[in-house]
């Protein structure tokens, strides 16, 4: 089975348990308020926590990644060769 | 480790989406079971707007994602036109 289709097939057991639940009470499930309270809204509230997730991860990334001092100016000096180069062919910028 | 303004921007989404992340638990997670006479309800809104403002704010973000991938398609047909 491809990615797509575990990630899709468990999406669709947490939305068809979520909606059970949800609907319990019409169709005769009693659970107590305060259960009924925090659930309802439980899948915003998973994707909120996923892109909280996903942001404080790109965050610390962009935080914690290395400078290549050495490795920076040698690009920039091979930049202005290329263009250089470049320049004398014939292609403009 | 990065420097400047990297090292700034990176701890402020850190920062953030932590202090969405709080907010939020407390909103959906453990407002419901705190006596509804406590102080602390003052601070959050009603509790449709837990759902709503996440919906709307998603839409929104499509929308500008949407006018984006229009505005590049647009001038890369114009520089396409200009060209020939």
């Amino acid at each position: 089975m491809t990615k797509l289709a575990q990630w899709l097939w468990g999406l669709a057991l947490l939305g068809s348990t979520w909606a059970a639940l949800t609907m319990g009470p019409t169709l005769g499930l009693e659970l107590p308020l305060t259960c009924r309270e925090v659930l309802w809204p439980l899948p915003a509230y998973l994707l909120v926590t996923v892109g909280c997730f996903a942001l404080g991860t790109v965050g610390y990334r962009v935080a914690t990644f290395n400078d290549c001092e050495g490795a920076a100016l040698e690009l920039q000096t091979q930049i202005q060769e290329a263009r250089a180069d470049l320049a004398r062919k014939g292609l403009r910028f | 480790m990065a420097t400047g303004t990297d090292q700034v921007v990176g701890l402020g989404l850190v920062a953030v989406s932590l202090l969405i992340f709080t907010y939020y638990t407390v909103w959906v997670i453990l407002l419901p079971f705190i006596d509804s006479q406590h102080v602390i309800h003052k601070y959050f809104l009603p509790r449709a707007y837990a759902v709503a403002i996440p919906l709307a704010v998603g839409l929104l973000l499509l929308l500008f994602v949407g006018v984006f991938i229009t505005c590049v398609m647009l001038k890369n047909q114009k520089v396409a036109k200009k060209a020939q």
